[in-house]
């Protein structure tokens, strides 16, 4: 690779219609290329299975959040009501599973929400300031109605000639280079 | 190999077609254009007046706990035997409106509904201000507001943690979760859309500050896909969120003895009236913003008609609720419960009971009609009677019940003064600063979400690009 | 279609000739089992009775609702099980009714407060003068069944005639309908709950009865209705029509059931046990004695944890497998809830097992003939309405516009394959 600013970073491809992305990327997909991706204004239906991605993963980080809540909420309230500082109030038990339920439920939601929010961002390597596809002119219809497939230089199987044919060949309107 | 039977498909009759959720056909690029023309045309003239008046209210809200914090509670109308007033009134009153975020962008998520996309924003736009305004009135009833940290659990001067064995402390964790919980879901929903504002962005500091909360959102799908699973976990656990905080709130009345408070379906039946009020104050906003900001064909008639309908079930859903607690305060025997009842129809306060049976049980059956769920205007002011009417079922609970209790020599009136009415009218110019400055520079609809409603947002849809026979072939 | 898309090939459809004769072998065995009961004693057999008749009261009542809410919510997927819905709400006449009757004959003997010599010397029945007399128990119990039995036929019937010629009047007929019986329906189911069960401990009161038994009612008939489409995909009869998505909302609906009542019992014991009044308390206080208190752990675990648990996962409610062995656990929970609820009158000290057997011969008696009386409907009439202008819809003929976040693999147009049928159409 050279060293001059106008570094590749990959081949652009852009398409009309979510239909012909979809057709595309199952083509990509099985040809095995690793590092590549569609871009599109809204979530498409049944691309994840096109791209062949597994299931997300965030759901673990949700899962983890919750049970601590939980674990939190009831070790927190034992140990201030019954352990710490006992107090006798309306002669009920100084701890109980179901008055001490309702806070820890909101703490098990609390943070499992906050385990699948970062979780989202941790998995997709956000936020970040700066990518070199936001800085092609044409991507930003990636948020207004076109879609896009990237297939990086990076991509083991990337040949500068042969994938910008293949790209063509799949039905794409337009394949451009992408400076880094 | 067996072939499965071919079976005659009837052809839906014309008067029984689904109409489109986004009207005449409008391609992808329309939505953001549509959307984000808000954001982009010189401030209306509206705006300004309507920030003005709502600026003004929310100086009056400040002044007012001002002069509370400096003066005291006597300030109020609060007083032995009602020593909960306006203040916990408008808490629940605007704790329950900021329900329908929640709830649409959750619960008809998880029953997928897809018409909620269109009202998706604003409705969590509106929990998120509402509960605000909520959050407000128990920090400032406490009286010593620089006592309001004893709230968290940390231990006060004696060294004593707060009670959890106390209704209050539940609120204090319900009502913050749930706003935090709120405030992740709508940001969560609006990155790709402020990514969208970025793109379309013609000056430097608009770049620059919706590119900074976009988090360079680029609208990968390998993105997305953990984005979905994001937002499915977030509508899971906001579906039992939305419930338990407000049957929190409930049981904050229901654990006590008091007759007309102590009573088993306090919790359903909250439930079911925040989402009536909150439905309520989505349309009483939005049948407004879709006219003012030219939004007809995405907040469609059929959106209204459908938020007229989830009123109609959750105002009949009251309906059953206040008929069974007087059937069963009849049914127990118990002389208090049966006074509780008829204090409440007959008693000093029959205006409050009766101006809430005809706002939330009569007058949502109305939406029956389908000639009154069309009619915009119509609709409107039956949005701002339910508000009304839920406003009145919470002053009914809180006021009646606490001005006659067990004991005759316990009675009192209540009536509240200047300062508890300027708050409450204070809290609206609060909701509304915010509301407004919400529609003026972020994204009033989902964008993202309602492109992909359309039919040519669908891979497997002809207009969106799919061979006869679908593309798999 | 077929030849463009080849599917997997499918099982063969499940044979049920062998199980033909279960109908009358249950009603064999369970005629002699209450024949015994009644003769070894009577009162037990009452609240026997009285438990499996609110048991399957709870199926024709949620059937019933089913179809009320398919209407009112102008929903399309629930087409092809609206039929078999529409015939299992209309088992309230006659079959329900005469399973009443023995509660009706045996009312004084169970209900404590009919052997209250003077009503006016108790404060607690006095209190509900008119209601809790003879003629009130008997007339509610009249206006229930008619209120129920008329609703279910009208349905029933202009279902029936839209299947004739498939006009869209009908469907606006069984919406209106549907919109005026919600209300009849919210108010007996109540009365019902009220008058037959917690009227048997006339002292309690709790607003959050009627709730709770329609939850627990509706929670037991998806499982039920989960179960009768599976087994109608499996012997070809619905196939034809039935889509994943049905399996996917009936699941989730049972998911939402079981939170619900949860939801509903936990906020239920929950005040009163805050609250701590004597006078509700004891209701709760009687069932945590002996063998009760179990039996009330085996609710908070087996009517919420597992199920809960079970449907968590997206992808396991469309497991047959997976939801066979839960739709039958349902019917076990359903039944402990509902002896949970009558028993302790009688055996205030622990569940009844030696008497278990008698709530079996009854379940037996009264399922056999249920069974009966519903596949011969069934048979007698097309298996789903099959000129419902919804029906396109329900089969994913229509293309569905996928949801923008859609959370999984399990939307409307997952396969389809062929999604423009020459009729089928697009919007």
């Amino acid at each position: 690779m050279s060293e001059s600013v106008s570094k590749v970073y990959g081949l652009i491809a852009e398409f009309e219609t979510p239909a012909a992305t979809m057709r595309a990327a199952e083509q990509l997909r099985d040809l095995g290329f690793q590092r590549w991706d569609v871009f599109s204004p809204y979530p498409v239906h049944g691309m994840d299975q096109a791209m062949g991605l597994k299931n997300s993963k965030v759901g673990w980080f949700s899962f983890i959040g919750g049970a601590t809540g939980y674990t939190l909420g009831m070790v927190m309230i034992w140990w201030m009501n019954a352990a710490d500082y006992p107090i006798v109030v309306g002669g009920k038990p100084f701890f109980s599973p179901f008055s001490a339920f309702p806070p820890s439920y909101e703490l098990t939601i609390l943070l499992g929400a906050f385990g699948a929010l970062f979780g989202m961002l941790f998995l997709n390597r956000l936020p970040r300031l700066h990518h070199p596809l936001l800085k092609h002119r044409r991507f930003a219809l990636a948020s207004h109605d076109r879609f896009f497939i990237v297939i990086e230089t990076a991509d083991p199987k990337y040949q500068p000639e042969a994938t910008r044919k293949l790209l063509e060949s799949l039905g794409s309107t337009r394949v451009e280079p992408v400076e880094e | 190999m067996q072939v499965s039977t071919q079976v005659e498909v009837p052809v839906p009759p014309p008067e029984l077609a689904r109409v489109p959720l986004v009207a005449n056909n409008r391609p992808l690029g329309w939505i953001s254009d549509a959307v984000a023309r808000i954001s982009e045309i010189k401030t209306p003239t509206w705006w300004w007046i309507a920030f003005g008046i709502s600026f003004t209210m929310m100086l009056v809200c400040f002044a007012m706990i001002a002069y509370l914090m400096s003066t005291g509670v006597g300030v109020w109308g609060l007083g032995h035997p009602v020593m909960w007033g306006w203040a916990i009134v408008n808490f629940v009153w605007w704790i329950g409106i900021g329900h329908a975020g929640t709830l649409i962008s959750a619960i008809l998520f998880l029953l997928r509904q897809r018409w909620r996309t269109a009202v998706n924003r604003a409705a969590e736009a509106m929990t998120i201000f509402a509960v605000m305004c909520a959050g407000i009135f128990p920090v400032i009833h406490v009286g010593r507001i620089w006592l309001a940290w004893w709230l968290f659990p940390l231990p006060n001067a004696n060294n004593i943690w707060p009670q959890f064995r106390s209704p209050l402390m539940w609120d204090v964790f319900a009502v913050s979760t749930y706003f935090t919980v709120s405030v992740l879901f709508w940001y969560l929903g609006l990155i790709p859309d402020l990514a969208v504002y970025r793109d379309r962005a013609r000056t430097k500091v608009r770049q620059f500050l919706y590119g900074l909360f976009a988090l360079g959102w680029t609208g990968s799908n390998r993105h997305w896909s953990n984005y979905e699973k994001a937002y499915l976990i977030l509508a899971g656990l906001s579906t039992p969120l939305v419930l338990s905080v407000h049957s929190i709130v409930s049981l904050d009345f229901a654990v006590s003895q008091l007759p007309g408070w102590h009573t088993t379906i306090f919790p359903p039946y909250f439930v079911a009236g925040a989402i009536f009020s909150g439905f309520g104050m989505v349309l009483t906003l939005l049948i407004p913003i879709r006219k003012l900001c030219g939004l007809e064909d995405i907040i469609t008639k059929r959106h209204v008609e459908l938020m007229c309908k989830v009123t109609l079930a959750t105002g009949s859903i009251v309906g059953y609720a206040y008929g069974m607690e007087v059937f069963i305060a009849w049914y127990s025997g118990n002389p208090y419960e049966r006074y509780a009842f008829w204090n409440r129809a007959f008693g000093p306060y029959w205006w409050a009971y009766w101006i809430m049976i005809a706002c939330n049980v009569v007058i949502p059956q109305l939406f029956w009609f389908r000639k009154v769920r069309q009619n915009m205007l119509v609709v409107w002011i039956l949005s701002v009677l339910v508000n009304v009417g839920m406003w009145f079922e919470r002053f009914v609970i809180v006021v009646t019940t606490l001005a006659r209790e067990f004991l005759p020599a316990n009675w009192g009136f209540y009536a509240p003064t200047w300062v508890d009415i300027c708050t409450y009218l204070g809290t609206f110019g609060l909701f509304f600063t915010f509301f407004l400055l919400f529609m003026r520079f972020l994204p009033v609809i989902a964008i993202a979400e309602v492109k992909g409603v359309t039919p040519q947002a669908d891979p497997h849809h002809p207009l969106g690009g799919a061979r006869e026979g679908g593309h798999h072939g | 279609m077929s030849a463009h898309a080849p599917s997997p090939p499918l099982p063969p459809p499940l044979d049920l000739s062998r199980w033909r004769s279960l109908p009358n072998r249950l009603i064999g065995i369970g005629a002699v089992g209450v024949l015994l009961g009644l003769v070894l004693n009577p009162l037990q057999f009452g609240y026997s009775w009285l438990t499996v008749f609110m048991f399957f009261l709870s199926l024709g009542l949620g059937a019933l609702f089913l179809v009320m809410v398919h209407h009112l919510f102008d929903a399309g997927w629930s087409v092809p099980i609206r039929r078999f819905c529409e015939h299992l709400a209309n088992l309230v006449f006659p079959w329900l009714l005469i399973f009443f009757l023995p509660i009706a004959l045996l009312a004084p003997k169970l209900y404590g407060w009919m052997q209250v010599a003077d009503p006016h010397a108790d404060h607690a029945l006095h209190a509900k003068l008119p209601l809790f007399t003879r003629p009130g128990f008997y007339l509610v119990a009249v206006l229930c069944f008619a209120i129920w039995t008329w609703l279910a036929r009208r349905l029933r019937a202009a279902s029936l005639a839209q299947d004739q010629d498939g006009a869209a009047r009908h469907t606006l007929r069984m919406r209106r309908l549907s919109a005026g019986g919600i209300f009849l329906f919210a108010l007996t189911l109540t009365l019902a709950a009220i008058l037959w069960m917690k009227g048997l401990m006339y002292e309690w009161f709790s607003t959050m009865y009627g709730v709770y038994y329609f939850a627990g009612s509706v929670w037991m008939t998806l499982g039920t209705v989960y179960f009768i489409t599976m087994v109608l995909k499996r012997t070809g009869t619905l196939a034809p029509v039935l889509h994943e998505h049905q399996f996917y909302f009936i699941g989730s609906l049972m998911f939402a059931f079981t939170v619900f009542y949860a939801y509903i019992h936990f906020s239920q014991y929950f005040i009163i046990w805050n609250a701590n009044l004597p006078e509700e308390t004891f209701w709760y206080v009687l069932r945590e004695k002996g063998t009760w208190w179990y039996v009330g752990l085996v609710l908070i675990f087996g009517h919420f944890f597992l199920p809960f648990l079970a449907m968590l996962r997206i992808d396991l409610k469309l497991s047959f497998a997976w939801m066979t062995p839960l739709c039958a656990w349902t019917w076990v929970m359903h039944y402990v809830d509902m002896a949970f609820n009558v028993h302790p009158v009688l055996h205030p000290n622990g569940y009844p097992f030696h008497w278990a057997w008698l709530d079996l011969a009854c379940a037996a008696l009264m399922g056999g003939l249920l069974l009966r009386a519903f596949l011969k409907e069934f048979a007698a009439h097309p298996p789903y309405p099959v000129k419902d202008p919804r029906l396109s819809e329900a089969m994913g003929y229509v293309v569905v516009h996928p949801s923008p976040i859609s959370g999984g693999d399990l939307d409307e147009v997952d396969e389809l394959n062929g999604a423009v049928e020459p009729n089928g159409g697009t919007r």
